[in-house]
This record gives structure tokens, C-alpha cells and sequence, in this order.
């Protein structure tokens, strides 16, 4: 920024006050503004979070999974999708037990994907998915993979119609509680299989 | 020469788009570095906070990573981030705390969109002048005046008819002309 830090207008005004430079025209202003921070983290994190990595990809088409509520989640996420996608407004957040959902603006929810614990977790949960699955009855695999399968079609259906519509916060707000309800079966599988029982925390 | 070189840009950018197109993030962050300048000083001037357009920023390439695979490649990527850009910080003012009054405009003649000032001013006055006019003067005026888009395009960018454009702008230099020789 342009001025001394501590003023007021320094946070306000564009660097190019910085040169004092005299124009004639706005044209001549410069029309690149570097930012204070570096922003690219932020973004990175958001898109790679956005991704299914390849770990967590095969780890679902291997695994397994179960609880009637999953699969309900996961239907009412792809029931939201189906409903944005014909125009009908569905609830802006879908509400099911365990973690709170997000329900500010759609920049904040945003925010939530953007978040570096949530990266954080959601890496350590996809790593130990595999092994979590394994330990779980087969009929509850299935179950649980089946639910992945619909939230990533749902997570797929809802980016396809950002890429028509980048700034909709409905669809915003939509894809996030769709990844919301990716983590908390994700945590769920976490902490309902054997090994990780006695030690769980989760708040 | 400068029609070879921009050639060259230009189909050193589509490889990068093809690239990111295909997931590769690298890429991507390659756009990022080559636009982030022009995107963030689009959003802190539209929005008058360094805080709100470093989200707005980052929320704006977020979106195109998410929209790639529908941008139509015959169109500038860089007009293309301008125009999510754009829309980043309107669904930013739809908030009810960040509105701003509406004020009337009258009918105006058509003007063409280059705006010059009578005597030479310092960038740092034009950029304080041009940030404390009210906000649809501003956005008309940082984006026809500083980006050189046209009338038609703004008016399209922000969802306004194209002669609501011509308006603001005029009002938008009368305005900075009277602060600037205040």
C-alpha cells in the first residue's frame, strides 16, 4: 500500500499513489495493484480441497461404509443439488446432528473450505480412511461407499454449475454444506472404527 | 513485432489455461501470478478495503478454477476474471450491511468513456478522489476510466442498462473534476 501504514487512507487507496506521478487521464493510472500478502495459499488450498485427491479417490472406490443417516445426508445433499439445479430454492443448509453447519454468507462459507484446519483434517481423515473402512462390517462398507458416491456426484453436479454460474452464493453456500456433510461422515468412519475408539475427542 | 509478441502471450496464457484446464494447480497458480495485480487492484477499487479485496481476489480465482472448463477460449482470460471479479464483489454488496445508498441520475448525453482532467493531478489525489466517490459512480468509472472497458460492457458487467452507464460516468467526472480542483 501506498501511504504510511498507519493511516487510514494508506489501507484504503491503491500503491499508485506511491510515485507521485502526474496524469491527465485515469487511463494512466496503473492498473495492477499488488497485494500486501501473498494470496495464492489461500486459493491453492480452496482448489485442492475442491479436488478429490487421488489417495482419497481410490480409497472410496475400494471402501466401504454404512449408518442409515449417511446415506440420507448424502440424499438430501443430492436432493438440494437436484432442487438448485431446477430453480426451486432449497433450505440454504441442511441441518443433521454432529457438527454445526455454516449458515453465514456465502463468502464466509466459503471461507470454510478455505480454512487450513479443515484442509488439514480432511487430509488426515481421507489418509486413515482406508484403514478405518477395513474394520467396519461389509454391509456397512458398502453402505458407506455408496453415500461417498452420491456426495461426490453431488460435489461434481453443484461445481458444474458454479462453472456457469462462479458467483451464486446459493451454490456457494450449497457446495459447502455438501463438503460439510463429506466431513462429518468421514469423521463418523473415524471414530467408529475399533482402533480409533477409545482415544476419539472430537468435540 | 508487438502483434508477434502479443501472439506469443496470448498462446503462452492458452497453454497454461489448456493445462489448468486438465487439473494441473501449477498452471493455474502461473495465471494467478499473471493476473492477481490486475484482479486486486480492480477489487480494492471497487471496494475501497484491502481486507475485502484480498477476499474478493481470492474468491475470484477460487470461482474461474471452479469455471475453467466453460471458459470459451476465443475471449481474453483476463477480461474473463475481470467480469467474476466483478461479480465477486456485487454478491459481496447484496449483503444488507454492505449496502450503499442508490442515488438518481439524470439523463445524460453520451460521452466518450476516456476520462482526462484540465491540469495534470498526482495519482495519489486521483486515486483518493476517485475512492471516495459514491459506489455506482465508482465502479462506472473504475472500470470505464481505468480498465477501458466500454459502455456496453460495464453496463453488462454490472447489470445495468447501457445509458445508467453513460450516467454515472458523467456524474462520476463532475464529481472527481469538483473534488480534484477543490
Amino acid at each position: 500500500m501506498s501511504d504510511t501504514p498507519d493511516s487510514p487512507d494508506a489501507r484504503r487507496q491503491p500503491s499508485a499513489g506511491d510515485t507521485g506521478k502526474r496524469l491527465t487521464s485515469l487511463r494512466q493510472l496503473p492498473q495492477a495493484v499488488e497485494p500486501a500478502r501473498d494470496l495464492w495459499p489461500g486459493i491453492e488450498s480452496a482448489i485442492r480441497a475442491a479436488q478429490p485427491s487421488a489417495a482419497g479417490a481410490a480409497a472410496r472406490a475400494r471402501r466401504p461404509v454404512r449408518w442409515q443417516w449417511l446415506a440420507s445426508a448424502a440424499a438430501v445433499a443430492a436432493a438440494l443439488v437436484l432442487g438448485v439445479l431446477i430453480g426451486r430454492h432449497g433450505p440454504a443448509s441442511v441441518s443433521h446432528g454432529g457438527t454445526p453447519l455454516a449458515t453465514g454468507p456465502a463468502a464466509l462459507n466459503v471461507a470454510y473450505i478455505t480454512d487450513p484446519r479443515y484442509v488439514r483434517e480432511r487430509a488426515r481423515l481421507l489418509q486413515t480412511f482406508q484403514t478405518r473402512l477395513a474394520t467396519l462390517p461389509p454391509a456397512t462398507r458398502a453402505k458407506v461407499a455408496a453415500s461417498l458416491d452420491t456426495i461426490d456426484r453431488s460435489l461434481r453436479q453443484i461445481q458444474d454449475a458454479l462453472g456457469h454460474d462462479p458467483a451464486n452464493p446459493l451454490l456457494q453456500e450449497l457446495l459447502v454444506d455438501t463438503y460439510q456433510q463429506e466431513m462429518q461422515m468421514l469423521t463418523t468412519v473415524d471414530e467408529s472404527a475399533p482402533e480409533s475408539r477409545a482415544p476419539a475427542t472430537r468435540s | 513485432m508487438v502483434l508477434a509478441l502479443q501472439s506469443e502471450h496470448v498462446d503462452w496464457e492458452a497453454g497454461l489455461v489448456q493445462r489448468a484446464r486438465g487439473g494441473d494447480v501449477r498452471a493455474f497458480e502461473r495465471l494467478y501470478r499473471q493476473h492477481s495485480g490486475r484482479i486486486y487492484g480492480l477489487c480494492l477499487r471497487l471496494t475501497r478495503d484491502p481486507s475485502a479485496a484480498e477476499d474478493c481476489t481470492q474468491e475470484t480465482f477460487i470461482n474461474a478454477w471452479r469455471g475453467l472448463a466453460n471458459f470459451q477460449t476465443r475471449s481474453a482470460f483476463g477480461t474473463w476474471l475481470h467480469r467474476i471479479a466483478v461479480n465477486v464483489v456485487l454478491a459481496r454488496r447484496r449483503r444488507p450491511e454492505a449496502r450503499e445508498p442508490a442515488l438518481p441520475l439524470e439523463d445524460v448525453a453520451v460521452e466518450d468513456a476516456e476520462c482526462t482532467l484540465d491540469t495534470p493531478v498526482e495519482e495519489r489525489e486521483i486515486e483518493t478522489a476517485v475512492g471516495a466517490l459514491p459506489q455506482g459512480a465508482r465502479d462506472v468509472l473504475v472500470l470505464c476510466g481505468i480498465y477501458g472497458y466500454s459502455h456496453a460492457e460495464v453496463g453488462h458487467m454490472l447489470g445495468i442498462a447501457e445509458g445508467t452507464c453513460k450516467a454515472q460516468l458523467h456524474r462520476a467526472r463532475a464529481l472527481l473534476r469538483e473534488r480534484l480542483s477543490a
